[in-house]
This record gives structure tokens, sequence and C-alpha cells, in this order.
């Protein structure tokens, strides 16, 4: 995206002068900025809140050079903080695998300390084992994707869809796993609208190694507050229970309570007579009614005879 | 989640209430409640969809085969199975909605005058609700009344509306209707209608717009969805006719969310809606045979 480049690089993509460079340099650009204004901001605020405080207990010439003195260090800290923010974002970005893999490694080493080899080998083949089930194998992996597409969301945002003039990345909040892939819900900065995000939607997609993504409003009083389902499976093709049947007997209900239906015994068109229709048809009637046959007698079979001849009644419920 | 309570000895079944066997306990209501959501599906996400149906009417519409009575006897066994609730049910074929017969408090076969009669008395019900409302000085029933919820189901609505009858029936019909489904939702009289296409030929526009929420499950022609769901929304990529004729049960929901939304309607087999309504029945003991022989 040339007009982003600042140079006018007729080549737009190309790797020295595309979108990536520009945009860490308006990022870098952005956190020196920051970090200046929120010094001497900081300098001023904590230099004036421990003058006014001082004098009440010192001199206030004494003050006076207490605040001097405490102001730039507390800004000095501030700078620091606001400097490196880049640096501690993208730690707190990987703040769960980092967790993570400190865990699994010191974990391990106490396991080691406190365990000879025969439980050792014992507990991993257990939760290697484990991994076999495929239920417990989908719950690791749809926790996995949704790690995944943290990260992917965020190069996303940062690759193609241009947020500000700071270059700040959307909030990209919880993630967790649905029955078709994974839900994220993001917080926009200024620069950023649905619209935009669902224009992008297939690209997005495709960033996620996902079949879809469907980018929708979770709030109607805030539109900041977005939700993107990413979908990597259809399950619109299953059939669903409402489980009401979970709430009643499983079998044997008596059912006294329930009327007795007569079946008629006219269910073949031979079985139906004409004039039975025209009795049963109202005159004031324009169309066809239904029709509503004369209840006949019930069809009670005396016997039933096999091919040989034999009575086979008893065998057959009717 | 099953409520039973422990099974005394047989002997010591209470008949004084008419029950003469007992499968595996003493039955116990399952106390759904109209007022709470009414699972009805899922949607593309696999989500839950519920829906509030005691202040709302929903038109279903689709091609045969669809799903349609699907939904309407989930929605029908959800309203069997809830508290203080009245079933009122019309089915020209008899066999659709026909196993909730002996818990309804009204089931209309194919027969217009005794849907004109029983809609009239809905429409007194209504007049009534209405008048109780004004004297408690408010506007709408809450849970806390303890009135009946009272369902109106319809299935076919173009048997009633367009096919038996006189045309003078239909209009009653229609009329009737019309001020059932406009009047009834804030009193706990709440509507589910289907047809396969709601066109003017069968239910007027007006009846028809009345309808709050609307399930467009397969639909032949672009056409039939938009009038199903009403406004231009075909346009807008939200056509029935896109869905697979092969995948029953899947619909274009237009409900709270202001946009159609694709779902899959649950879908319960014979057996299990026979099960359900004869557990229904069962509990609610409509016969009384047991019961006078007991006192005889």
């Amino acid at each position: 995206m040339p007009k982003f480049s600042g140079r006018g690089n007729r080549r737009g993509f190309s790797r020295s002068g595309g979108t990536v460079t520009v945009l860490e340099t308006r990022v870098h650009r952005s956190s020196a900025r920051n970090a200046r204004v929120a010094f001497i901001l900081t300098t001023i605020v904590i230099a004036l809140l421990t003058m006014t405080i001082a004098s009440d207990y010192m001199n206030p010439v004494l003050a006076l050079l207490l605040a001097a003195g405490l102001g730039p260090i507390v800004g000095a800290l501030v700078w620091v903080v606001v400097r490196i923010w880049p640096v501690l974002r993208v730690l707190w970005w990987w703040t769960p695998e980092i967790t993570s893999a400190l865990a699994l490694v010191y974990g391990w080493l106490w396991f080691a300390d406190a365990t000879d080899l025969v439980v050792r080998l014992i507990v991993v083949a257990a939760l290697g084992g484990s991994f076999a089930i495929p239920p417990v194998r989908r719950r690791v992996w749809a926790v996995v994707l949704c790690l995944f597409v943290r990260h992917r969301l965020r190069v996303c945002f940062a690759q193609f869809i241009i947020a500000n003039q700071s270059g700040t990345l959307p909030f990209i909040l919880m993630a967790r796993p649905t029955p078709v892939g994974e839900r994220v819900w993001i917080y926009l900065r200024p620069g950023l609208d649905l619209t935009y995000l669902q224009a992008s939607a297939e690209k997005i997609a495709v960033a996620c190694s996902a079949a879809q993504t469907v980018i929708e409003r979770v709030n109607p009083s805030n539109a900041a507050f977005l939700r993107v389902d990413i979908k990597r499976r259809e399950v619109l093709t299953a059939t669903v229970k409402p489980g009401l049947t979970d709430l009643v007997g499983a079998d044997g209900t008596p059912i006294d309570d329930t009327t007795a239906v007569i079946a008629p015994s006219a269910l073949d068109l031979p079985d139906v007579a004409d004039p039975a229709v025209k009795a049963a048809k109202p005159a004031t009637t324009r169309t066809v009614p239904p029709a509503r046959p004369a209840p006949g007698p019930v069809f009670q079979p005396t016997s039933v005879t096999s091919a040989d001849g034999e009575d086979v009644s008893d065998l057959i419920d009717f | 989640m099953k409520r039973t309570t422990t099974a005394p000895p047989v002997g010591e079944v209470p008949t004084a209430f008419g029950i003469s066997t007992a499968p595996d306990g003493v039955p116990v209501a399952p106390m759904l409640s109209m007022f709470d959501p009414m699972f009805i599906g899922i949607d593309e996400f696999g989500q839950a969809v519920t829906l509030d149906l005691v202040f709302h009417n929903i038109l279903v519409g689709g091609e045969p085969g669809g799903g349609k009575s699907g939904l309407l006897n989930t929605i029908t066994a959800y309203a069997a199975m809830a508290d203080n609730t009245r079933l009122v049910l019309f089915d020209g074929k008899l066999v659709e909605l026909g196993p909730w017969m002996d818990i309804a408090d009204e089931f209309v076969g194919p027969d217009l005058e005794h849907a004109l009669s029983v809609l009239r008395r809905l429409q007194v019900v209504i007049n009534n609700r209405y008048a109780w409302l004004r004297a408690q000085r408010r506007r709408k029933l809450d849970r806390q009344d303890r009135m009946s919820v009272i369902l109106v189901v319809l299935d076919e609505l173009a048997l009633y509306s367009a096919t038996y009858g006189t045309k003078d029936q239909r209009e009653e019909f229609d009329r009737l209707l019309r001020d059932v489904v406009a009047r009834g939702r804030a009193c706990g009289v709440p509507v589910v209608a289907a047809t396969q296409r709601p066109s003017v030929d069968i239910i007027p526009t007006s009846l028809r717009d009345l309808f709050g929420y609307r399930a467009a499950f397969r639909c032949t022609t672009i056409n039939s969805s938009d009038i199903v769901l009403g406004r231009d929304w075909a346009s807008q990529g939200y056509s029935a006719s896109d869905i697979d004729p092969e995948n029953r049960g899947m619909a274009y929901l237009l409900a709270e969310t202001g946009v159609p939304r694709r779902i899959k309607a649950a879908y319960l087999n014979d057996a299990e809606i026979y099960q359900i309504a004869d557990y229904m029945a069962w509990i609610r003991r409509t016969n009384t045979t047991a019961l006078s022989g007991t006192a005889a």
C-alpha cells in the first residue's frame, strides 16, 4: 500500500518499501512520541502533587526541590515502560505459551526430582496414551487452535487491516472453542468498524486456515465490541435433539389416559364407494372437502392362515 | 433432568388419584415454563437457539418435507411439558399434531366450523384477559399472574384459510385469526402457524405481517423465501432456496437478532413424540375411569 510508505514506492509490496516495514516504523514512531509525552506529563503531574503534599510538612523551597527531583524520576520510569511497551505487548501476547513452556519445564524438573524412573515412565505413558482417546485429543487440539487463531488475527490486523495513524491493534480478548471452530471477542480501536472487518472476512478465514469467518456485533450499544466466529466444520447437517425426552419416563408409561383411536378399515380406493364420498360432502362446500370416511367396522381379523394352511393367529399381535 | 421420586410399593400407590400402575416412580411434571427461553435448535456456530415465544407469534414456511412439522412438534412438546400451559391445535392432516390430541384443550381437525368456534372462544378469552389487565392497571401478562398460556398451533394454515369451507367461513377464519395474532401476544395467547407458502392467496398480507418471528425452511424459489421472511432478504444473501434439499430441518430464522440466521431445528421422531405425549397425558390423568372406579 504505497500511500502509507511515505516514499512513493511504485513497486507497492516489494520488501524494500512494503507495508510491513512502514507499519513497524509507524509503531516505532508512535511509541517514541507516546513515551516523550508520557514523560513530560508524568513529570509535571508528579512534581505538582509532590510539591502540594510536601509543602504541608516542610519548607516550600524544600518541597519544590523534592518535587523537582521526584517528578523526573517517576517520569523516567513511565518513559521506560511506554518506550518498551511494544516488547511488553509481545510478551503479553505470548503469555499463555511462555507460561505453559515454563510450567512444563520446571514441572518436569520437579517431577523428575521427586520420583524415580518407573513412575516417570508410567506417567508419561499415561499422558501420551490419553491423547489416543479422541475426546481428549479433540479438547486439547481445540485449546491449541484458540491460541493459534488469536495470533493469526493479530497478524491479520497488522498485515492487511489498516487500523489508525499510530498503528495500534484492536484488543484481542478471550477465545474459546465452539462446535464449529473458535469464537474470539475483540474490542476495536478508533479507525476500524464492523463493515470494514466484514469486507475482510474471507482474508481472515485464509489467515486462520478456516472455511469461513463470520464477524458480528456482540452488544448493540457498543460498536467496538465484536465477535469473530471462525468456522472449520459444518454443524447444520447434524440431527439435533431437544432433550425433552430426558425429562420424561423412558418407557412403560401407562397409556390408560390416552384415547383409543379407532382406525377405519377403508384404506384402499376400492374400499371407498362413490356414494360414501357424496354423502360426506357438505352441500355448501364449493371445494373438495377433506375425505372423512364414515367410521366403518374396525378391521378385526379372526384368523390368519399361513401358506401351508395352518392357523397362525396366535403368533401375530393385531 | 428426570424428576422422579422413589416409587412406593405397588400396593401403596395412591389409587385415589387414578394411578393404577407406576413405571418406575411417581410422575412429576417437568416444570418447564413458557416464560423461559424455549430451545428450538442450534445455529451455524453450534450454539443453542432459543425463542421467547410467549410474547411472540411465529410464522413457519417452506416446501413439503422441509422440516416445518418437526419444528411445530418441538414447540408443541415443550409447551406440553410447560407448567400451566394449554394447547389449542389445528391440524387438518390429523397426524402431525395428532399425538398431542389427548392433552390438547382443543384439537381441530379438518372442520372449519369447529375452527371458527374455537377461534371465537379464544377471542372472548382475549377480550376478558385485556379487561382483567385493565382492571389490574397493566398492559401485559407476566409470569407472576399465574394465568395459563394458551399456545395456538396451526399446521397447514392454508387448509383453513384457503381450502376448507365456504368463502364466508374462510374470510371469517382470517378475520378471527388476525385478531388472535394481533391481540393475543400480550395476554398469553401466542400463535404458531405453518404453511408451505404464505402468499397473499393463502393468507392476507395484513395477517402475515403480524407474525414477529419467521422461520423459512427450504423454499423452491427466492420469491417464496422472501414471502416467508419478509422484506427483501434474498437480495442480501438470506434465501431459503439455497438450503440443501437433503438437509431437512435447516431454516433461516428471523427473530430477536433482526437479521435471519441459519439454524437447524431440533427434531423429535415419532417414538419420542409419543413418549412425551403419553407421559404428559399420564401426568394430567385426563382419564378418570380409574378414579371413578375407586370411588365406587
